[in-house]
């Protein structure tokens, strides 16, 4: 069963990068000082036996691969204890993963939407006009930062012309800015990609023997050439899942979305380590889960990974 | 409805066709008023070198050319179709009514089974495509019609490979499924486009025999597009040779293969290696190319001393291993060279044949010092190489040296050929100082016949064979005893092929060189070598000089490898029953070990497997 292995081999994989990742997480951030001392760091009569109690408290005081055996079976039990300010973990990641992974879906489905479409058309009329103009486009896309272009558009459409809501989630066509500021972001280094991946199937002599059977031009394109270039366009989604991770945690802060960027953010604020080790570890693992993702949809869209 | 058509009439009648690539002053002809009728059930072959056009003007019948920036700037392509009900002009047509003729009354196999196939579909769903489009077949009718035609065309397990993909397909698989996609529509015109270049000789003679078959059986029209003039002349009826997207001469097969009348068709003729040309003598010959003194002699001025060998191999094993599974151990190993032994002599050119996947190049490798042996002796001048220390192996490598099959690959296209061809003497220690390397590099140019200025100039300024040339040159650089030529000439046009061999031959005489010349290309090796070495499957299966491998093969291998070279003989049909299936693969699992063969001699010098 090669299919079977492959699945399996994947998995086997992403275990071992999400223990490697897990493992440098728990203890970069222990680098980072004594949670005790950071936590009473505000009051001023703490005394070295307080700091102990506290460590015993929070299981500070047993050795590294204890506590980082302990978060391990956390992880898996869905159980994340507490974080030092704010109440159960659990419970501020269930508001906050959510509403990133519907930002993220939306900002990927937004990018696709225009540069497929655009980059196919681009990789048709190579060199003609509406060409230069989407590869100009893209390239003025390339440059923006991503949190000047959330800014712009929230002066423009918030308070401008009052249309859309700049900030929070209380409503989904509250998601419309943020998704389509990142999108846009993708959408500039997409559209080429999906233009040179098309440019290189057109050519492939496979394209001119389905033009020779008579199908028609649309046929050719969307089934024979696009969906050979997806093999190329998906494995680059998956690779580009990290930064768009990454990007989200800025524009979360720019439109004040509460998401894990924005958890992220304000535990290292607030030096609250149960909780900045819980999201970065979250994080970490949801990167590793779309790869693997993109691995298996990788073998179901070309056939000659499946054996391999 | 047939009947409304005047059956003297040719099925496709071209007139003055010209092809224009470009627009304005930058237009580049590609095709030049090229005119010929094509005849019901009737097989016309278009001949000439690369680039001649001859491509170029069958996709202007299928008006394909815009999607690689051509068009049909004059002429007539009239067809009658049986679809559209009346005689058409192809050129004229909109892009709709010639896609109901396109794949369906005119389809087409094209030169390289290997990309010819889409592979994210399965065949079944490719061929079903073909068939729902043109005959509105449901998806059952679809794929038991696919079924149909893959039996026809001889595919053993027709029924399993409708739901493979073409990667699962060896290269003679897939053109036979390709020729199954083209037909199953039943057209009235095939056109066939170099479809057996890529293909190992045997698996090209399976080719052959299917199309001929096939187009007997279904009364097809067939454009036969070939450089291969001994493929043109087993399958022709009538020929049409282009020249640089020139109309040179047509007529029936027999006459403008059997008493050409252009000097260019005369000179395309005779640089074809026709095997058994040799037979009787003993020395390799000089291509006979008009135009050229050659003096039309053996060129062995020195006989080839047997005193001493240049090299010795002596059971040399090179195998690759294949990782698998999930802790990637070694699952499988490709038993690429089994227990090769041969000697070169000074001033001797040892033929290594065999068909792709037999392991001829990985001997070549492994001698040149690319790959690791697993297992055997190589002796240089009696001294072993393995055995010694990297600084003398280096002075091994400088004694050695390789030319590639293709000659755009193998040279930067950032230096200037100057810079390419002193490199490896300066590697060596052979230059010290700017005017000897100036000199060197003039004096290789000249031993290669190119002009000494063009050192300065860059490689894509020269064509094919310049470049070739230029590869020889190179390998010359370090003075070497023995070149290895791994399919040096199978890249090149025939006119330019029979140059370089020319060149390669009188290079020995002149300086007593020994050659590896590693190739599929039967016909040349009887040209240019002293002795021939067969190999299958990574063994040596017949081993003699090139008299006794040509006038008296013993091994079946031999003997099938010889009779699948088409042979120039206009008017023939060939004879041979072509081989039913595949060469097997050299790819065995961990611990099943090939059987070694054991050569036994059956005369002097001459040794075959049992």
């Amino acid at each position: 069963m090669p299919v079977f292995r492959f699945i399996l081999q994947r998995l086997f994989q992403a275990v071992l990068v999400t223990l490697a990742v897990t493992v440098f997480v728990a203890f970069v951030i222990r680098l980072t000082g004594d949670p005790a001392v950071m936590m009473t760091a505000e009051s001023s009569s703490v005394t070295e036996e307080d700091l102990a109690h506290i460590r015993e408290a929070l299981g500070l005081n047993k050795p590294f691969f204890v506590q980082y055996l302990d978060f391990l079976k956390s992880l898996v039990t869905f159980d994340l204890g507490d974080s030092f300010f704010r109440g159960p973990i659990d419970d501020l990641i269930s508001i906050a993963l959510p509403s990133t992974i519907y930002l993220a879906v939306a900002s990927l489905v937004v990018s696709i939407l225009i540069s497929i479409p655009l980059g196919i058309h681009s990789a048709i009329h190579k060199g003609g006009l509406s060409d230069q103009i989407i590869r100009v486009l893209s390239l003025v896309g390339l440059s923006f930062p991503n949190f000047w272009l959330g800014i712009m558009f929230v002066l423009l459409l918030s308070i401008t012309f009052p249309i859309l809501p700049a900030s929070g989630f209380d409503s989904w066509s509250s998601m419309v800015l943020p998704a389509v500021t990142i999108g846009i972001i993708l959408t500039a280094t997409n559209v080429r990609l999906v233009r040179t991946q098309m440019l290189e199937t057109l050519s492939a002599q496979y394209v001119m023997v389905a033009r020779a059977k008579g199908l028609s031009e649309t046929k050719v394109i969307y089934k024979h050439a696009l969906r050979n270039a997806a093999i190329a366009i998906v494995t680059f989604l998956g690779l580009q899942f990290g930064n768009l991770v990454g990007g989200l945690v800025v524009i979360e802060l720019v439109f004040n979305w509460p998401g894990m960027g924005t958890l992220s953010i304000e535990a290292i604020a607030q030096r609250d380590y149960p909780l900045l080790q819980a999201t970065v570890s979250i994080l970490a693992i949801m990167i590793v889960a779309v790869n693997l993702a993109v691995d298996l949809v990788y073998g179901l869209i070309d056939p000659r990974i499946r054996v391999a | 409805m047939s009947d409304t058509f005047d059956h003297t009439k040719p099925l496709l009648s071209v007139k003055d066709l010209t092809v224009e690539f470009g627009s304005g002053e930058f237009a580049v002809r590609a095709v030049d008023r090229i005119s010929y009728d094509l005849h019901p059930n009737k097989t016309l072959a278009i001949v000439g070198e690369s680039g001649s056009g001859k491509s170029i003007s069958s996709l202007a019948v299928l008006g394909l050319l815009k999607h690689l920036g051509g068009r049909v700037t004059s002429g007539s392509l009239t067809f009658q179709s049986a679809v559209l009900n009346q005689q058409v002009d192809l050129a004229q047509m909109s892009e709709t009514e010639l896609r109901k003729i396109r794949g369906n009354e005119i389809a087409m196999i094209f030169q390289e089974p290997m990309t010819s196939l889409n592979p994210v579909f399965t065949i079944g769903s490719q061929m079903g495509e073909t068939l729902s489009l043109h005959q509105q077949l449901s998806k059952r009718d679809a794929r038991a019609k696919a079924l149909e035609f893959l039996d026809l065309v001889r595919l053993p397990n027709a029924k399993r490979l409708l739901d493979s993909f073409p990667h699962q397909l060896s290269g003679g698989m897939r053109q036979r499924v390709m020729i199954a996609m083209a037909l199953c529509c039943q057209p009235k015109i095939l056109i066939a486009d170099e479809p057996t270049t890529a293909l190992d000789v045997t698996i090209q003679a399976q080719i052959l025999h299917i199309i001929r078959d096939l187009q007997a059986e279904l009364g097809t029209s067939v454009i036969f597009i070939s450089h291969d003039m001994g493929v043109v002349s087993e399958m022709a009826d009538d020929v049409l040779v282009m020249k640089a997207s020139k109309f040179v001469e047509t007529g029936p097969v027999t006459e403008v293969l059997g008493t050409p009348k252009e000097p260019y068709t005369r000179a395309l003729l005779a640089a074809v290696p026709r095997i058994g040309a040799m037979t009787g003598t003993d020395a390799p010959k000089l291509f006979d190319i008009p135009g050229q003194d050659t003096g039309n002699t053996s060129v062995e001025a020195k006989p080839v001393d047997h005193s001493a060998p240049v090299l010795e191999i002596e059971n040399l094993t090179t195998r690759y291993d294949i990782r698998g599974g999930l802790l990637n151990r070694v699952t499988h190993r490709v038993h690429a060279a089994e227990d090769i032994s041969f000697n070169i002599y000074p001033g001797e050119t040892l033929a290594l044949v065999g068909e792709s996947g037999s392991g001829k190049s990985t001997v070549g490798k492994t001698i040149q010092q690319l790959v690791d042996p697993v297992s055997g002796k190589m002796r240089h001048n009696g001294r072993d190489i393995f055995s010694l220390p990297a600084a003398e192996r280096k002075a091994f490598r400088q004694q050695t040296q390789y030319v590639f099959q293709d000659p755009f690959g193998s040279l930067n296209p950032r230096k200037t050929v100057g810079e390419s061809l002193i490199e490896p003497a300066r590697v060596h220690g052979l230059v010290t100082n700017e005017a000897e390397a100036r000199d060197k590099v003039a004096d290789l140019l000249t031993k290669v016949d190119l002009p000494p200025e063009h050192a300065t100039r860059y490689p894509h300024q020269f064509s094919g064979g310049q470049r070739q040339r230029l590869c020889i040159a190179r390998a010359l650089a370090s003075d070497p005893g023995l070149i290895i030529a791994d399919e040096a000439v199978s890249a090149l046009d025939v006119s330019v092929q029979a140059q370089v061999v020319n060149l390669l031959m009188d290079l020995q005489a002149k300086q007593g060189l020994s050659y590896l010349f590693i190739t599929h290309d039967m016909a040349v090796v009887e040209r240019i070598s002293h002795r021939v070495a067969v190999m299958y499957l990574g063994q040596i299966v017949e081993m003699g000089s090139r008299r006794q491998i040509f006038e008296n093969p013993q091994h079946d291998y031999t003997k099938r490898l010889l009779s699948a070279v088409p042979v120039l003989n206009p008017g023939q049909r060939p004879t041979r029953a072509p081989l039913d299936g595949e060469i097997p693969s050299a790819t065995r699992a961990v611990g099943d070990e090939p059987v070694p063969v054991n050569l036994r001699s059956v005369a002097d010098g001459h040794f075959v497997a049992t």
